[in-house]
C-alpha cells in the first residue's frame, strides 16, 4: 500500500507544472475577459446586435423633427404661411433660391424654389418657368390629384410634411408652392456634378465589360437593370443616418434569394444607427458578423458585372449613394479569389489561374514565415546545397531573421502605402527607387540577404495577385502575425499559426453563410467553381451553399 | 433555414470525424510496438485481424447509440443503469479521455522536442497547442468537423505522396515468408494493434450529433475503414522499407523511413518535413476531439454549461500530459491506455448493451 502511495507520489509532477498549468488557465481567461469585454464596448450601433429599427423604409412616414419652436409639421393650403413656414427653416441659406411669380391664367401665386447647381438652369428657365407662367391652364390646383393631371412633369412628387419637403429641395429637387395647394410639389431631380463613367480603377480587367459604378445611385441602380431583360430584379430602397440620411437600394433576384437570407440582411440594415454613412464600408462595418475577425464578411465590388452575376448565385447587393463601391453579401473566402474573368476566358486559362491565384494567396501568407523557420530554425530541412548557399550570403547580416524580415517587409509596406497617395506620373518613378535601389543598396549594404529581397518580392506580388484589394490587405496584416509564431516556435509556430487560420475560418460565418465553404462544410458540388473553372456546360445549378429558391441555371 | 443553429454534423463529417480522432500517435509508433510483438512480417495481418475485430465492437456502440437519438453516452448511460452506475461509468471514460489527451500532448511534444525544436521547454511546446485547441473546442462540434474536414484530405495527399515516394527502398522480400511462423504471432500481434484504435469510444457521443444517425452504421465503419486502410499501408511500407528487425528497434520507424530516402531535384531533399507537418495537424484534431469528449462529458454529467469546463480543463489536461518522466513512462503509459481502453469497452457499450437488451426487450420496460 505505502509502496503504491510513494509510486504515485513519485509521478506527481512538480510545483513548476503546476504553476505553468495555472498560467495555462490564465491565458484563455485573460483572452476571453478581452474579446468579451471588446465586443461590448464596440455592441452598440452596429447592426445585429442593436435593438430597434433606426432605419425607415422610404416608403413610411418619417419621424417628425424635434424642434424648439413648434412649427407647422405640414403644409396648410395657405401660400403666405406656407412659404413662410420654409422661409424659415432653410431661408437662410445663400444657395437657395426663390422665385415668386404669379400664374397667369388662373392669377395664382406661386414660388419656384431651387438650390444653385443642382439643376439645369436653362430647362429651369426657358421651360418650366414658362410653363408655369404662361401655358398653365386656368382652374384651382386645389389638390395635389388635380396637379398631377395639370401639371405635365414627368417627375412629379407631392410632399405633405414641410421637414421632408425641406430636406429634399436642400438635396437638389426643385420645389414648387402653389396657392390654394395643401402640399409642397417636387419637379425636377437632382442633377448636380458628376464625373464620367468610367472602367473601374480598383479592379481592372483585360476582357470584360469597361464599366464601374458611378458615385450616383440612380445611375448605378439602371446599370444593373441595364444588364439585361429581367422581372426578377428586385430592389428595395433604405434610408440610414441620423445626422445626414443617405439612400441604401437593397438588389436581389426575387425567385432565386433566399428568403431568410434577404430578412437577416434586411434587419441587419434597419437596425443602423449612425450619424451619417459616407462610404458603403461604413455599412460594411456596421453590419458584418464578427469586426474582430481579420476577415472582410461582405464583398465589395465597382463591376456591375460582378454583381449581377452574384445576384444570380443568390447573394444581395446593398448600394449606397454616394460611392462606387457596393457590397455583395455573404461571401465566402473562394469568392475573394475569384475574378469575373475566370468565366469570360476559357475554362483551361480560367481553372490555371485560379490555382495560381490560391498557391499566391498562400505565398503572400506564408513565405516569410516559413522563410524565417528555414533559416533559424531548420536549415537542414532544405537541400544542403541551397542551405549552404543562403547562409553564406546572410553571413554578413548582423539581424536575427526575424529582425532582417521585418526591416525589408515594412519598407515594402511603407512603399505601397506611398505609392497610392503618389501622383500618377510619378508612381513607376517611387517604384523604381524603392523596390529596385533601396534593395540592391540594403543588400550591398548587408543589412539583408539576398534570398530575403527574393522571399519578399515574391510575397509582396503575390499579395497584388489577389483580385480583391480589401483580401490582399488581410493577408498582408496575417503575415506579420505569422512572421511572429515562426520566429518563436519555427516550423512548429508556423504550423500552429495555419491551424490558427483555420480554426478561426471555420468559426467564422458570413451572414449565415460559413466561410470556407464549399470546402468545409464539404459541399461537392460547388467544387466545379473552387479550385478549378468548370466548363460552362458543367455549371449546370447555382451554388448549393446559398441554398437558393431555384438551383437550375439551364432550363 | 438558412441560418443554422442546431449543432450537427453530417454523415461525412462524423466520418471525418473519426478517423481524425484517431488517426495520430500511432501512425509514428505502430510499425515498432506491432513487429516487437508479432516477430514476423505478418504484422499486417495483425492490422487487418485487428481493424475487423474493432469495427465490431464499435458496430455494438453504434447499435446501443442508436436506441436513443440525440442523446450521448453521458445521458444515456445514466438512464439506463441509474443515476449512480452511469455517472461512475461516465467518469471513468471522461477520465480515460483526459488521459488519453494527455498522452497524444506529450507524444506531440517529445517528437517536436526531438526533430524540431531541440533545447525548448516543454511548456513552450505545450501551452500554444493547449490554447489553440481551447479556441477550437469552444466552437463547438462544427467548428471542429469543419477544420478536420480541412486537415483530413491535406493529411491523406501528403501521407499517400510520401509512401509513393518511398516506395524506391520499398522491397518486397522484407514481407516474406507470409504465415512462416503459423497463425501464433498474428494473435500475438492483436494485442498491439487493437490499442492503436483505442478512443473509438467517441463513437458513441458522435452518434447523438448526427443530422441523420440512421446513417451512422455507414459513417462509422467508413471512417474506420480509411482509417484501417493508412495503418495497414503504413505498416506493409514500413516494414517493407526497413525491414522488421530496424522497425522493432527504433524509436520513431515511420520517421525513420522518411529519412532514410531523398528525393532528388525537389524543394525538400526529404519527406520527412512534410510528412511531420501533417502529423502535427493530426494531432492536433486528435487532442482536440479528447479535449471536446472530455469537456462535453463533464458538462453533461454534472449539467453545468460548457465554456467554463474547457477552461477548468485547460490545466488538468497540462498536468495530464506532465506526469510521465520519460519517454519510457510515455510508452507505459500508452500501453496502459491501451489495456484501459480494452476494459472500458468491455465495460460500458457492452454492459449498457446487455442491461438495454434485458430492461427493453426481456422486461419490456420502456428506457
Amino acid at each position: 500500500m505505502i509502496i503504491l502511495f510513494a509510486t504515485i507520489v513519485s509521478f506527481v509532477p512538480g510545483w513548476a507544472v503546476f504553476g505553468q498549468a495555472g498560467a495555462a488557465l490564465l491565458v484563455p481567461l485573460f483572452l476571453r475577459y478581452i474579446y468579451r469585454s471588446l465586443y461590448r464596448f464596440v455592441g452598440s450601433g452596429r447592426g445585429q446586435i442593436g435593438h430597434g429599427t433606426k432605419t425607415a423604409r422610404q416608403s413610411q412616414p418619417p419621424v417628425p423633427a424635434h424642434s424648439d419652436t413648434p412649427r407647422p409639421a405640414s403644409f396648410s393650403g395657405n401660400y403666405n404661411s406656407d412659404l413662410l413656414a420654409v422661409r424659415a427653416a432653410i431661408g437662410g441659406n445663400s444657395d437657395l433660391h426663390f422665385r415668386e411669380f404669379t400664374i397667369a391664367h388662373s392669377g395664382a401665386r406661386a414660388v419656384l424654389i431651387h438650390i444653385s447647381g443642382m439643376q439645369n438652369d436653362r430647362v429651369l428657365n426657358m421651360q418650366i418657368m414658362q410653363f408655369l407662367m404662361y401655358d398653365l391652364p386656368a382652374g384651382s390646383l386645389s389638390s395635389a390629384e388635380i396637379a398631377g393631371r395639370l401639371l405635365p412633369f414627368s417627375e412629379l412628387k407631392e410632399e405633405a410634411a414641410i421637414d421632408n419637403f425641406n430636406k429634399l429641395l436642400l438635396f437638389g429637387h426643385g420645389g414648387l408652392l402653389i396657392e390654394g395647394l395643401p402640399c409642397g410639389l417636387l419637379v425636377e431631380l437632382p442633377g448636380s456634378a458628376n464625373r464620367t463613367i468610367g472602367e473601374p480603377v480598383s479592379e481592372a480587367l483585360l476582357r470584360g465589360p469597361r464599366l464601374g459604378f458611378s458615385e450616383v445611385l440612380s445611375e448605378n441602380t439602371a446599370m444593373l437593370r441595364r444588364q439585361g431583360f429581367n422581372d426578377q430584379l428586385e430592389m428595395k430602397s433604405y434610408r440610414a443616418g441620423n445626422t445626414i440620411q443617405r439612400d441604401i437600394v437593397l438588389a436581389y433576384m426575387k425567385d432565386i434569394v433566399n428568403p431568410d437570407l434577404l430578412e437577416e440582411v434586411k434587419n441587419r440594415i434597419c437596425k443602423i444607427d449612425f450619424d451619417f454613412l459616407a462610404e458603403s464600408g461604413y455599412i460594411e462595418q456596421l453590419i458584418e458578423d464578427n469586426y474582430l475577425s481579420p476577415f472582410q464578411q461582405l464583398q465589395n465590388t465597382e463591376r456591375p458585372d460582378r454583381v449581377i452575376s452574384a445576384l444570380l448565385e443568390g447573394r444581395i447587393a446593398i448600394m449606397l449613394d454616394g460611392t462606387p463601391f457596393v457590397l455583395i453579401a455573404p461571401v465566402t473566402f473562394s469568392m475573394l479569389l475569384q475574378s469575373p474573368e475566370d468565366y469570360y476566358e476559357r475554362w483551361l486559362p480560367g481553372t490555371l489561374l485560379r490555382l495560381l491565384r490560391f498557391t499566391a494567396s498562400f505565398l503572400a501568407l506564408m513565405a516569410p514565415a516559413l522563410y524565417i523557420s528555414f533559416i533559424s530554425y531548420h536549415p537542414g530541412l532544405i537541400p544542403t546545397e541551397l542551405a549552404i548557399t543562403i547562409i553564406k550570403t546572410r553571413q554578413g547580416v548582423p539581424f536575427p531573421s526575424l529582425i532582417e524580415v521585418l526591416i525589408l517587409e515594412i519598407s515594402i509596406e511603407i512603399l505601397r502605402e506611398a505609392g497610392i497617395r503618389l501622383p500618377k506620373p510619378i508612381g513607376p518613378a517611387m517604384g523604381i527607387v524603392g523596390g529596385l535601389i533601396i534593395g540592391d543598396a540594403a543588400v550591398q549594404a548587408g543589412i539583408v540577404s539576398p534570398f530575403l529581397v527574393i522571399t519578399v518580392a515574391v510575397t509582396a506580388i503575390s499579395s497584388f495577385s489577389i483580385p480583391m484589394y480589401s483580401a490582399g490587405i488581410t493577408l498582408r496584416m496575417l503575415r506579420f502575425v505569422g512572421m511572429l509564431f515562426a520566429s518563436v516556435l519555427g516550423m512548429y509556430g508556423t504550423i500552429l499559426f495555419f491551424l490558427l487560420i483555420c480554426c478561426h475560418l471555420s468559426k467564422l460565418k458570413s451572414f449565415g453563410v460559413p466561410y470556407l465553404s464549399p470546402i468545409s462544410p464539404f459541399r461537392i458540388s460547388d467544387w466545379k467553381d473552387l479550385f478549378l473553372r468548370a466548363p460552362m456546360a458543367l455549371m449546370k445549378r447555382r451554388p448549393v451553399m446559398m441554398k437558393t429558391r431555384q438551383n437550375k441555371r439551364k432550363s | 433555414m438558412f441560418i443554422r443553429t442546431d449543432d450537427k454534423i453530417t454523415a461525412a463529417q462524423t466520418a471525418v470525424f473519426l478517423n481524425n480522432t484517431l488517426l495520430g500517435a500511432g501512425i509514428l509508433t505502430l510499425p515498432r510496438s506491432v513487429s516487437q510483438t508479432v516477430k514476423t512480417p505478418d504484422a499486417w495481418i495483425s492490422v487487418l485481424l485487428g481493424g475487423v475485430i474493432v469495427m465490431l465492437a464499435v458496430l455494438v456502440m453504434v447499435k446501443i447509440s442508436q436506441q436513443f437519438p440525440g442523446q450521448t453516452v453521458f445521458q444515456y448511460a445514466g438512464r439506463l443503469t441509474g443515476r449512480f452506475i452511469g455517472g461512475a461509468l461516465s467518469l471513468l471514460l471522461i477520465l480515460y479521455f483526459i488521459t488519453i489527451a494527455g498522452f497524444e500532448i506529450r507524444t506531440l511534444a517529445e517528437v517536436t522536442l526531438f526533430f524540431l525544436l531541440e533545447g525548448t521547454p516543454i511548456w513552450a511546446v505545450i501551452l500554444p497547442f493547449l490554447w489553440l485547441s481551447t479556441y477550437l473546442v469552444s466552437g463547438g462540434i462544427n467548428s471542429i468537423a469543419r477544420v478536420y474536414t480541412i486537415v483530413f484530405p491535406i493529411s491523406i495527399m501528403i501521407l499517400l505522396i510520401s509512401f509513393l515516394l518511398s516506395l524506391r527502398i520499398f522491397d518486397i522480400e522484407h514481407l516474406r515468408p507470409v504465415l512462416g511462423n503459423g497463425v501464433a504471432p498474428v494473435f500475438a500481434g492483436l494485442k498491439s494493434t487493437v490499442l492503436i484504435f483505442t478512443g473509438c469510444e467517441v463513437t458513441m457521443t458522435l452518434v447523438a450529433f448526427m443530422q441523420d444517425p440512421k446513417q451512422a452504421v455507414k459513417a462509422i465503419l467508413g471512417g474506420l475503414a480509411v482509417l484501417m486502410g493508412i495503418y495497414l499501408l503504413t505498416v506493409v511500407i514500413v516494414i517493407g522499407g526497413i525491414s522488421i528487425g530496424s522497425a522493432s528497434t527504433s524509436t520513431w520507424p515511420t520517421i525513420d523511413l522518411m529519412r532514410s530516402f531523398e528525393v532528388p531535384g525537389f524543394f525538400f531533399e526529404r519527406m520527412e518535413f512534410p510528412f511531420m507537418v501533417i502529423w502535427l495537424m493530426q494531432m492536433f484534431c486528435n487532442f482536440s476531439s479528447f479535449f471536446f469528449q472530455a469537456s462535453l462529458g463533464l458538462s453533461q454529467i454534472f449539467k453545468l454549461k460548457v465554456h467554463p469546463i474547457i477552461y477548468a480543463l485547460v490545466p488538468l489536461l497540462f498536468i495530464s500530459a506532465m506526469v510521465p518522466k520519460s519517454l519510457s513512462d510515455l510508452f507505459a503509459l500508452g500501453d496502459a491506455i491501451g489495456r484501459m481502453g480494452v476494459v472500458l469497452f468491455l465495460l460500458v457499450p457492452v454492459l449498457l448493451s446487455i442491461v438495454w437488451l434485458i430492461r427493453a426487450k426481456g422486461l419490456k420496460q420502456h428506457v
